[in-house]
């Protein structure tokens, strides 16, 4: 079966740099038979590469240890989901992921658009081939999946901090996303080869854009639950490189999902626009790489991985060509309108734009500081997390202004007095919640009480302008207010969809705010009996028990907990001795109070040889709006994502000279 | 059409202006970042510094009494040094892994912040 998945894997190769050779030359000269042969290629490369992953999968759930990888990964003793999730848990799976992603992607994006990809930007093949033609590369001649073996007896079993649920989910979310700003990207470069670089490509990869974009933060936020949960240090965000890679991307894909408007509305920022996009891109590479390549897991050794080189020498390519390709058609690229007034929508979104982008740049830096310090003046440094919170603030505060006033704003020239008078009662909403919370005792963090005005100042711009639009739209008509608020949002999904992802970023910041600054933590040595106050609670240690888990020995305390007298039942924090993979991985307790969105928090550091235990126990308000903010966040995207016959048909009517070009979906 | 100077381009120049003014700002006063060294890269330092190296030998005391005593030595050589250290100990912590941790010298023993010992993932995982 290797055999068939190494053979499978070498076809997908073959297939997809013909693609690239043979759909370049043909978009070049204008070939369209040769364009359709390096089309079928492209598909007939994800059906190859489907087989090579039924291939790898077969061999995991069989549990097939003459495969390197499964022996590598996978151990008797583990669960089948976990054994099937090992698909992305190494190195060589996760790139077969990455190739399988994008090779789907690719082939439906390509589907979605035949007439554009075929007439007006006939490279967007060649360019999707070309990055797949790197991932395929790697996947036969430096890290195959499908290298075998003499079969051990028991494989090396996964690693225990990745036996958790959410770790099936954030892997393959996240590549969802990284992929995702391949097709953008690819777009994007198609139209400047084909010299299109009017804003047709955007408006075709907008809902790519954005999935992409919506698949990449729900990643971000399962990976800081998995955090939260399973390494289990109290928080949820550690400004780890590992996570910082997939934050970078996201700020930027935010970033271009806001400037395209300014694109599409007043065909400005162009050349900006096509940056955002291989910026996105290479950043989503380089996450790939830092993940995947080893680099942080060695911290004095410059990378030991085989893939390290190759994919810095494939960014340097993706950079370059961007680059080069953007010179070239800098004239085509110039735009025929001009800012305005440095008070209107367009510049707010300017505004927004630098600061995420500049936020993005030192999360940059901050990752890549330590290799460059290291690989040049061969000293190592760490660039701890009060670099990266002091920049979340400094950037960050005002993004979340803008977030408020941007909606505000009147396109092309606003007056400070119109906007003085739409921001009146937003800014007294929040100074009365700044007020009241200051009241209530919130002053012992200023840092979080200034964020909470903040948060207030949004949510109240958002509610204006959503009252504001219903108001409007009962006034055209006799429709209820029901029926005028769903008109509303209907008519302007992409407007009405982005507030209530603005409302989902405002709810984060709350969560965020409220573990970080105003938590409590106390630590303890309980010997059975011993009780515990923190927080309002009260915890008694009960002593301890153990029992056999499926895969490891499970050693858990007993912890009565309670509320003002109140018994709330009990927790059991823990260790699990995983026996395959012969390691210790601590398993925190959490309480959740959905209500008042507040969690309990505890670990058991150390169990002593006396019957004592040591507790560390966290009392994390609102924590639990952070996790309710990607479901709202999800909500928004939908909505903004939501097909629309009418803006569809505006759409057909505006590309209709010159190419036709009917995008693929009518109303049923 | 009259070509006037675009504000877009003040706006940028101005807003990169105030980049650099903050990071200029942050890093002299917070000093950026924090060395990272070896045990054979200790001597000199008197200042708080991270100490990254392999822990040898058996570990000793506890770590929530007075103290878990045990010593690190350099991933590529023989230097070694003790290690004073109270707080979480990391699941993976052991003898041959590699360690990262904050703290001074202290008279010759690298006395290290509560709750600062962190491991690296042994070389048989993938980082995630």
């Amino acid at each position: 079966m290797a055999l068939l998945g190494r053979a499978a894997l070498f076809l997908a190769f073959g297939l997809v740099v013909y693609a690239a050779l043979v759909g370049g030359y043909a978009a070049w000269r204008g070939r369209r038979r040769l364009l359709e042969s390096a089309r079928n290629a492209l598909v007939a490369a994800l059906v190859a590469t489907v087989v090579a992953s039924a291939v790898l999968l077969g061999a995991l759930a069989a549990k097939d240890f003459t495969f390197a990888y499964v022996a590598d990964h996978v151990s008797r003793e583990l669960p089948t989901g976990y054994t099937l999730a090992a698909f992305w848990s190494g190195q060589e799976g996760s790139l077969l992921l990455w190739l399988l992603v994008l090779l789907a992607m690719g082939v439906a994006a390509v589907a979605f658009n035949p007439r554009l990809t075929r007439q007006v930007l006939p490279w967007t093949v060649p360019v999707l081939a070309a990055v797949a033609s790197f991932f395929a590369l790697l996947l036969v001649f430096v890290a195959s999946p499908f290298v075998t073996q003499a079969a051990p007896a028991d494989g090396l079993g996964l690693n225990p901090s990745l036996q958790n649920p959410y770790m099936l989910v954030h892997p393959p979310l996240l590549y969802l996303g990284y992929v995702g700003l391949t097709v953008p990207f690819a777009f994007a470069m198609a139209a400047l080869a084909s010299r299109r670089t009017d804003e047709r490509w955007i408006v075709v990869t907008r809902r790519w854009t954005l999935a992409a974009w919506t698949f990449l933060g729900i990643s971000i936020l399962l990976g800081a639950k998995w955090a939260y949960e399973e390494v289990g240090w109290g928080g949820w965000y550690a400004w780890d490189p590992v996570e910082n890679a997939a934050l970078m991307p996201w700020l930027v894909a935010t970033a271009y999902l806001h400037s395209v408007m300014v694109q599409e509305k007043k065909d400005m920022l162009r050349v900006w626009n096509v940056i955002l996009v291989a910026l996105a891109f290479a950043l989503s590479l380089f996450g790939t790489f830092l993940t995947r390549s080893g680099i942080l897991n060695s911290i004095h050794s410059f990378t030991q991985s085989s893939i390290g080189p190759w994919f810095l020498g494939f960014i340097t390519v993706v950079v370059t060509a961007s680059i080069v390709l953007i010179l070239v058609r800098l004239p085509l690229l110039r735009s025929r309108t001009r800012l305005e007034s440095l008070v209107s929508r367009e510049a707010a979104f300017l505004y927004n734009n630098l600061f995420l982008v500049a936020f993005a740049l030192t999360v940059l830096w901050g990752v890549l500081y330590p290799i460059l310090s290291e690989a040049v003046r061969g000293v190592a440094v760490t660039v701890g997390a009060p670099y990266y919170d002091f920049f979340a603030t400094v950037f960050g505060l005002p993004i979340v202004l803008l977030m408020g006033l941007g909606p505000l704003v009147a396109w092309r020239r606003a007056s400070l007095r119109a906007l003085g008078t739409s921001v009146l009662w937003p800014a007294g909403v929040a100074l009365c919640v700044g007020v009241i919370l200051l009241a209530l005792g919130a002053g012992s963090s200023p840092a979080g009480l200034v964020g909470y005005s903040f948060a207030a100042f949004v949510l109240a711009a958002i509610a204006l302008e959503f009252t504001r639009g219903t108001r409007a739209r009962k006034a055209l008509g006799s429709e209820s207010w029901m029926g005028a608020f769903s008109s509303l949002v209907g008519r302007n999904r992409r407007r009405y969809g982005g507030y209530v992802v603005h409302a989902a970023i405002v709810l984060l910041l709350v969560g965020a705010v409220g573990i970080g600054a105003y938590g409590t933590t106390r630590e303890a040595k309980l010997a059975p009996g011993d009780s515990l106050a923190v927080g309002g609670y009260s915890l008694t240690y009960a002593g301890s028990g153990q029992r056999r888990g499926p895969n490891a020995q499970e050693l858990r305390a007993r912890v009565l907990v309670s509320r003002d007298g109140e018994a709330l039942g009990m927790l059991r924090p823990g260790k699990n001795r995983y026996f395959a993979e012969d390691q210790v991985s601590n398993e925190v307790a959490i309480r959740s109070d959905l209500l008042r969105g507040e969690d309990l928090f505890v670990i058991a550091d150390q169990f002593n040889g006396d019957g004592s235990v040591f507790l560390k126990v966290f009392v994390n308000p609102l924590v639990n709006l952070i996790w309710l903010a990607g479901f709202v966040f999800l909500v928004g995207a939908a909505v903004a994502m939501w097909p629309d016959a009418r803006e569809q048909r505006r759409l057909a009517r505006r590309f209709a000279e010159g190419h036709a070009y009917v995008p693929g979906y009518t109303r049923a | 059409m009259a070509r006037r100077r675009s504000p877009a381009r003040l706006v940028i120049a101005l807003s990169i202006a105030a980049v650099l003014a903050v990071f200029l700002l942050y890093t002299s006063i917070a000093g950026g970042s924090t060395p990272s060294l070896q045990p054979s890269q200790l001597a000199g330092h008197d200042g708080t510094v991270n100490l990254a190296g392999r822990v040898v030998g058996e570990p000793t005391g506890s770590a929530r009494g007075d103290g878990l005593r045990f010593t690190v030595q350099d991933l590529k050589g023989t230097a070694t040094v003790p290690v004073l250290y109270r707080g979480s100990v990391p699941d993976l912590f052991r003898t041959g892994r590699d360690v990262y941790m904050r703290g001074a010298l202290q008279n010759g023993v690298f006395v290290a912040e509560p709750d600062s010992l962190v491991t690296k993932c042994p070389s048989k995982y993938s980082s995630k």
